[in-house]
């Protein structure tokens, strides 16, 4: 094993901001909105109406078909309305909206212990099921469904992700240190799926006291390891992770579970961990609210349902004049621009970054030509050309863009745009051409039909 | 808080490293040399360089004006050309020359392309190679306290001894930028920085090496090598010309081809021409191959490489053979490469026999011009000795750049001597080098004098080949001629001038005269 993947990019981490400061839990007041599609797939279908009363820790989404989540209400409660409310990734979404009564009753039964000891691996992914657990990382897979290979006995590595590469967000590295017994645990309740596996945690080097807590945490255990990776950022997408675990480059075509490999976040475990052994659904997760408009930030247990700017408040509201021109929800490479803080936080909302200058606006008002100086391919972790496949795209050459160059095989993580010293918006680029081309394909598909 | 935020797309931070940036760190990398330039050659240097950069500034904010472009001269790029070709040229080029080379290269090669990163050749040497070709006289000569002489390659070429230390320091008798230790300290920072590609100026430095080593007909004598390196603007071109980003591949692998490429045809350049400009047409050329590299050479993503296929269906660590190690456009570009220099090897061995064999006809026929009533033409040990002492240098202190080329016996049918043909070389031509015969008989008087080589102004300076002229000379017995600037001339030893042509008039009295002066001290002697 080699402790880093090829490519990566350097940014400031801003991470000093919150790293030191613990786990604190926060509560709402007022509604909780709740959408119904916080994850890949199809949106859960509602199971409750206008005036229902709901607990803490209930099923108010069903999952419908076998790509979808559980929705799970984090408060007590009637529910006020079932409509379409804006979330955040700009959209139009079903939600339900709880008034919330401030008293958290629980459902019964939530949180206490049981004894997994002799669980089936059916029993095990029910629960998992159950609890509405999508990939807290940021994409929102239904983990159920990610944990589910067609040849369980061909996953060689369980890759715990605690990377965390992302500059501002210290939430997971918090968890671990905090919670690495549970995180442990949940990591050997998912070998138990795999009996051929071995599980990593992959930690970057800048997180000492997480890495010597998980190491800790899995020293009983030899099929646990704890890997401390270079600081990068990258390192935390799947294909680095599978690269820099198990040496292993697959395209786009393939899965992580045909190489072998199932990939989780770190907070997806811990919440396997509640999910399988104390039976708690997912309903509250880590967050982290930083940024250099922020009062006061920190790392936070929030429930999922309330909103930013109320989150905010509650945390001790904005510095003094601080002017935010920017709100980052999911770290500031990869994750996305809210137009309100008036939106709801969701299972995949891992922090939001209050900034007051936005890079992106000075970027675009020094854009210059491009140099050709090479500097998108040195940092390209899939291996890619883009400063040719802008060229091709320029050119309107798509055949070239997709045969020659391998453009689909982007992961838009980001770095080229990052790294770009003249400022091309080269990942907005590759995001657009490659959207045009699978629409085209489809287009093509249905025709045939 | 109901305010809208900014909303755009990922991501939302940027390196702090803009194009102005590493612009200005180019430009401060080359400043050490500069200013060693600035402070070997004087003022008149400062002047060059300030020309070429303002003009080339100039230039592209004129056409960013004119063809209503956002205005790009201030993200720096013009200022490096502009610099870069100064550092390209001699010290005492007249002023006009840096402005024309500027607008040549920003008007032409970089903006009428497209502007920054569309050039398909290194603008400042295009320009320098423009410059070169249209002033060749102005842009080869190097003039030290007044006097010109030749740079440290051109000397090493003639095989003569170059200081080395001195042309690693910097040199009054080359360009402004000959200082390779500020231009070695600038590249490495460069590179340190990780600004230019280490792939590029390393392959041209060590492809280069190696090909000297190789083919200089000196081995691997570090001297020798060292010398060759420290000259002709090697290390500026592996640095900052070579690694120009518009101008060279994208991916590694054809990066380093690209390298050899320049190295290769550099050192080819150096051993096969005489020109000690020869660095920048290796990079251009270069360049030109650029776009047939990338065609050819770009990596395919880590997914779908042959090492990532075998270790998916499992067999990890499958091994390599040379043959998947190697990529195929890598062996066809060498191909290429190898191909076409051994062709222009070819061309070169080919025509340089016809081209001595004329030469040496038209010495041969300037002889018998000069001496029409020799029937042969034989040589003498001790004369070729005296030859060999001089050691092709410049002959003498008062008769200019003259040479001494060759002595020649004239006997008749009988075996006796009826005199001596001297054939000389005088580098002080308007537009290159003279070459004349003189002819002097038993009595030491000149029958006449002939050219082999004369490349004069048409109408001016190639009058000095009309009888007018050169017939001045014949029937005189003299030990020396003095040219006549006013015309008129009555005494013996007096020569008119070509009118309006008194460099070339002067030069081959200054050569008749080094001719006389070998023969009454030399030749005369071994009689």
């Amino acid at each position: 094993m080699k402790n880093t993947f090829r490519g990566g990019v350097h940014p400031i981490s801003h991470k000093e901001l919150t790293r030191d400061v613990p786990l604190r839990v926060l509560n709402a007041k007022g509604e909780m909105v709740f959408p119904l599609l916080q994850h890949i797939g199809k949106p859960a279908k509602p199971l409750v109406k206008k005036g229902d009363e709901v607990l803490a820790g209930q099923k108010i989404g069903e999952a419908d078909g076998l790509i979808s989540a559980h929705v799970i209400s984090s408060c007590s409660g009637k529910v006020k309305a079932v409509e379409k409310r804006r979330v955040q990734n700009g959209q139009m979404v079903e939600c339900i909206v709880v008034d919330n009564d401030g008293q958290y009753s629980r459902m019964e039964g939530i949180g206490v212990r049981q004894d997994i000891s002799s669980l089936s691996k059916e029993e095990i992914l029910r629960r998992i099921r159950e609890a509405g657990i999508v990939g807290l990382g940021g994409a929102g897979f239904p983990t159920h469904v990610k944990l589910s290979p067609k040849n369980p006995d061909a996953i060689r590595y369980v890759i715990a992700n605690g990377s965390e590469c992302e500059p501002y967000l210290t939430g997971t590295d918090q968890l671990m240190r905090s919670q690495a017994d549970s995180i442990a645990e949940g990591l050997s309740l998912m070998l138990r799926l795999f009996p051929n596996a071995e599980g990593v945690i992959v930690i970057e080097d800048n997180k000492p006291e997480a890495i010597e807590a998980m190491r800790k945490a899995s020293a009983g255990n030899d099929k646990l390891s704890v890997l401390a990776a270079k600081a990068k950022y990258g390192q935390g997408g799947e294909k680095m992770l599978i690269e820099t675990v198990a040496g292993i480059n697959y395209p786009s075509s393939m899965l992580p579970a045909e190489v072998g490999c199932i990939v989780q976040n770190a907070c997806t475990i811990y919440a396997i961990d509640r999910a399988v052994a104390y039976l708690e659904p997912l309903f509250t997760h880590t967050f982290t609210l930083t940024g250099d408009a922020v009062k006061t930030p920190g790392n936070f247990i929030v429930r999922d349902g309330m909103s930013f700017s109320e989150l905010i408040e509650a945390a001790g509201g904005l510095k003094e004049g601080a002017v935010v021109k920017k709100a980052i929800v999911g770290g500031p490479i990869m994750g996305i621009a809210i137009p309100n803080l008036d939106v709801p936080i969701q299972k995949t909302s891992s922090g939001v970054a209050l900034v007051t200058v936005d890079q992106s606006e000075v970027a675009a008002s020094i854009m210059t030509s491009c140099l050709r100086c090479g500097r998108c391919t040195t940092v390209c972790p899939v291996g890619l050309l883009p400063q040719m496949l802008a060229d091709a795209v320029q050119a309107g050459d798509l055949e070239r863009y997709e045969k020659k160059l391998y453009g689909l095989e982007c992961i838009q993580c980001g770095c080229c745009s990052y790294i770009c010293p003249a400022k091309r918006p080269l990942t907005q680029t590759f995001m657009r051409t490659k959207a045009e081309i699978l629409a085209q394909k489809r287009a093509a598909v249905g025709g045939k039909k | 808080m109901n305010q809208t935020l900014n909303i755009s797309p990922v991501p939302h931070v940027r390196d702090r490293w803009t194009t102005m940036f590493i612009m200005r760190a180019v430009i401060l990398s080359m400043l050490p040399a500069t200013i060693v330039g600035i402070a070997i050659n004087g003022f008149h240097a400062f002047l060059v360089a300030a020309c070429s950069v303002v003009a080339a500034v100039l230039t592209e904010l004129l056409f960013d004006r004119f063809a209503k472009k956002p205005d790009t001269w201030k993200d720096g790029s013009a200022v490096i050309t502009g610099l870069m070709l100064a550092l390209t040229l001699s010290p005492s080029v007249p002023l006009f020359l840096p402005i024309l080379g500027s607008v040549f290269a920003i008007l032409i090669v970089k903006c009428c392309f497209g502007g920054l990163g569309k050039n398909f050749v290194n603008p400042a040497l295009a320009a320098r190679c423009f410059l070169l070709i249209s002033f060749g006289t102005l842009m080869t000569t190097y003039t030290v306290d007044g006097v010109s002489s030749a740079t440290p390659v051109a000397m090493l070429m003639q095989g003569k001894a170059v200081n080395i230390t001195k042309m690693f320091l910097g040199v009054p008798n080359d360009v402004i930028g000959s200082s390779t230790a500020c231009m070695l300290l600038g590249g490495l920072v460069l590179w340190a920085m990780d600004i230019i590609h280490g792939e590029i100026c390393f392959s041209v430095l060590i492809s280069f090496t190696v090909f000297m080593g190789l083919f200089g007909g000196q081995g691997f004598d570090p001297k020798y090598l060292l010398a060759h390196i420290c000259g002709g603007g090697v290390v500026m071109g592996a640095f900052f010309m070579a690694s120009d980003y518009a101008t060279s591949p994208v991916s590694k692998l054809g990066q380093m081809v690209y390298g050899i490429i320049i190295g290769v045809l550099g050192g080819l350049f150096r051993v096969k021409s005489g020109a000690s400009d020869s660095f920048s047409y290796s990079i251009i050329i270069g360049n030109l191959f650029v776009p047939l590299i990338d065609m050819f050479i770009y990596p395919k993503p880590f997914a779908y490489t042959r090492k990532a296929i075998a270790m998916r269906s499992g067999e990890a660590g499958a091994k390599k053979s040379l043959k998947d190690s190697i990529p195929k456009p890598v062996v066809v570009l060498t191909v290429i490469a190898l191909i076409s220099g051994i062709a222009l090897s070819g061309v070169y061995a080919m025509t340089k026999d016809t081209i001595e064999a004329q030469k040496r006809a038209a010495k041969a026929a300037s002889y018998r011009s000069v001496l029409p009533d020799a029937a042969s033409f034989e040589f003498d040990d001790a004369v070729e000795e005296a030859l060999a002492d001089l050691d092709g240098d410049i002959y003498g202190t008062n008769f200019g750049r003259a040479m001494i080329r060759e002595v020649v016996i004239g006997k008749d049918d009988t075996g006796s001597i009826i005199g001596h043909a001297i054939s000389v070389t005088s580098g002080d031509g308007f537009d290159g080098d003279i070459t004349l015969s003189v002819g002097i008989d038993s009595n030491g008087t000149v029958t006449g004098i002939s050219f082999t080589e004369l490349n004069e102004t048409p109408g001016m300076g190639m009058r000095a080949g009309e009888p007018a002229f050169k017939d001045q000379f014949s029937g005189k017995t003299v030990t020396q001629f003095i040219l006549n600037k006013t015309g008129g001339s009555t005494a013996e030893n007096e020569i008119d001038s070509v009118s309006g042509a008194s460099t070339t008039s002067g030069a081959v009295v200054n050569a008749v005269n080094a001719a006389l002066d070998f023969y009454y001290s030399v030749v005369k002697g071994a009689m």
